[in-house]
């Protein structure tokens, strides 16, 4: 079975990694603890309706600003990435186009998804930069909550199964 | 010359060198830093090789990463430097044990984002404070307005009466006067009421006397009242509410205000229409009142205004209300757990709808209670 590398992107603090812990160990914490480089979680799933297992390597990237080219060194060899913006932010989607930029340059075809995550705590004000990055991506939308686990795994499956359909 | 003791240096230097195949199989294994069987596929170990299996294809492939940490483990970051030697082709993978350089880095790291977190989180609270200090100020200027146009047409009316003059004035003019000031009296009085009921919403102390209440016959009875209204002599006005008793537990008294204010309002924008019509339902289900009326409509930003206290959707043109009542209603409807939605268009009249929440629907055999 095929392992596929998964990398999430995003600004610092919007719950790259509670997204990744609720998927992985279906756990949340309210503690901010910011990610150090790189945290790796191998996960096997699933995929349900087509009765498919799954083998994931998830890669957890800091998010504050690196050294130039750390990040692109980060998510050489991904087959997909989560793109994560923090909806109770007055501009979540500025950090979200420059990290979904930098992967598609990157690695272009490769399919991504956006997280519009915190959604248990606010409203998408601006559904048509969500519609917008949809089409210039060709990609998934999900209001996320890694605090009530809505939307997390739906997400990663939905992610896989855009790998999968691409033959990755 | 002494020869260098590579085992020596990795063991000081905490490092651990992997000797690769180029299918990622442990052939060999310097240091002791970690028990890394021979034979294995070292991606199971190191999952960070996932994916990189075609770029250390390429002869001078070289990857390194300062911090991994892998799986549940929070506090264990290893280095990771992964190269093909030129010369012999051979792919080495280096681990490093950064557990004590890391401390300090997670710290900055925390710190950097932390105090950037409260900053964003500083400047959102400066800007509400600003909005409300910018409305507050708004507000005031608003409400000294409103006292000071009735109270300028009270003053004037009792200056041009008490006047001794000549010529004495007729009749007719002197009831014109006292029916002004009568009507600017009760305008204020109405203010003040307004004023007293947004500021106890705002500070949480407007309490609602609640029991059991008949929807039905309030919506009758108000639209019986608004039937009255001066403004209301070339309208059609009906009250198309269900025959049977809606039971709801509320406060009376504010479930006839917010209907007075919404009947009020909408009688107001289709005053000066040929074929004027305000007409008031109720559905038992939600349960929810409307009141539509055939007036000319508003646009979504004229709708925004208008639920603004002292917001006057139509600029230039100062409607006889207080400029409260929607605020107010908005106000009464949330702490009745209802809200008020506001379907309009412009041209195409006006619908308010105020619906409260289910769980307040009394079955008719429900005992009335009063809770404060």
């Amino acid at each position: 079975m095929k392992t596929y590398k998964i990398v999430v992107l995003g600004d610092f603090g919007v719950g790259k990694t509670s997204l990744i812990r609720r998927y992985v160990l279906d756990e949340f914490s309210d503690e901010y603890r910011a990610t150090l480089g790189v945290h790796l979680y191998k996960h096997a799933d699933t995929l349900v309706e087509e009765d498919l297992k799954i083998s994931l390597v998830v890669w957890d990237i800091e998010g504050a600003p690196l050294p130039s080219g750390q990040t692109q060194r980060y998510i050489v060899g991904a087959s997909g990435a989560v793109v994560v913006g923090d909806m109770t932010r007055d501009d979540p989607f500025s950090a979200m186009w420059a990290a979904a930029d930098i992967f598609e340059e990157a690695l272009p075809g490769r399919p991504l998804c956006l997280a519009l995550n915190k959604c248990d705590i606010a409203t998408i004000d601006n559904e048509e930069t969500v519609a917008r990055m949809k089409r210039r991506y060709d990609c998934n939308a999900f209001m996320t909550s890694a605090r009530t686990g809505d939307c997390v795994t739906p997400m990663f499956h939905a992610l896989t199964r855009s790998i999968l359909a691409r033959g990755l | 010359m002494t020869l260098l003791n590579i085992d020596l240096v990795l063991e000081t230097l905490g490092i651990v060198a992997v000797r690769l195949d180029d299918d990622f199989i442990v052939r060999e294994v310097s240091g002791n830093m970690l028990d890394i069987p021979l034979n294995t596929d070292m991606r199971e170990y190191m999952p960070a090789l996932y994916g990189l299996e075609e770029v250390f294809e390429t002869a001078d492939a070289n990857m390194s990463m300062p911090f991994v940490q892998i799986g549940n483990a929070r506090d264990e970051p290893i280095a990771l430097t992964v190269r093909r030697d030129p010369e012999t082709g051979v792919l080495w993978l280096f681990l490093r044990d950064v557990r004590e350089e890391s401390a300090m880095h997670r710290q900055l790291v925390q710190n950097h984002n932390s105090l950037s977190l409260a900053q964003v989180e500083l400047v959102k609270a400066r800007d509400a404070a600003q909005k409300a200090d910018r409305a507050k100020t708004a507000f005031l200027a608003n409400v000294s307005h409103e006292l000071r146009t009735p109270l300028h047409v009270i003053i004037g009316g009792a200056s041009i009466l008490s006047k001794a003059r000549n010529t004495p004035l007729e009749p007719d003019e002197v009831t014109d006067y006292a029916i002004d000031m009568h009507e600017s009296g009760v305008l204020l009085l109405q203010l003040v009421d307004d004023l007293i009921d947004l500021s106890r919403s705002e500070t949480g102390n407007l309490i609602l006397y609640e029991e059991r209440c008949d929807l039905c016959e309030i919506a009758r009875a108000i639209t019986t009242l608004c039937q009255d209204l001066p403004e209301a002599r070339h309208t059609v006005l009906e009250c198309q509410v269900p025959a049977d008793p809606v039971w709801l537990f509320a406060d009376a008294r504010r479930i006839k205000q917010i209907l007075l204010n919404l009947i009020s309002n909408a009688v107001k924008a289709v005053a000066n229409l040929n074929a004027a019509e305000v007409i008031v339902t109720l559905d038992p289900d939600m349960p929810s009142l409307t009141v539509a009326d055939n007036g000319p409509g508003m646009t979504a930003e004229e709708v925004a205004t208008a639920r603004q206290p002292f917001g006057q959707p139509r600029a230039g043109v100062r409607g006889k209300g207080t400029g409260l009542g929607l605020s107010i209603v908005e106000r009464l409807v949330s702490l009745h757990g209802g809200q008020v939605v506001i379907v309009t268009e412009p041209g195409k009249g006006l619908a308010a709808t105020v619906s409260f929440d289910p769980e307040r629907l009394l079955k008719s055999t429900s005992l009335s209670q009063n809770v404060s």
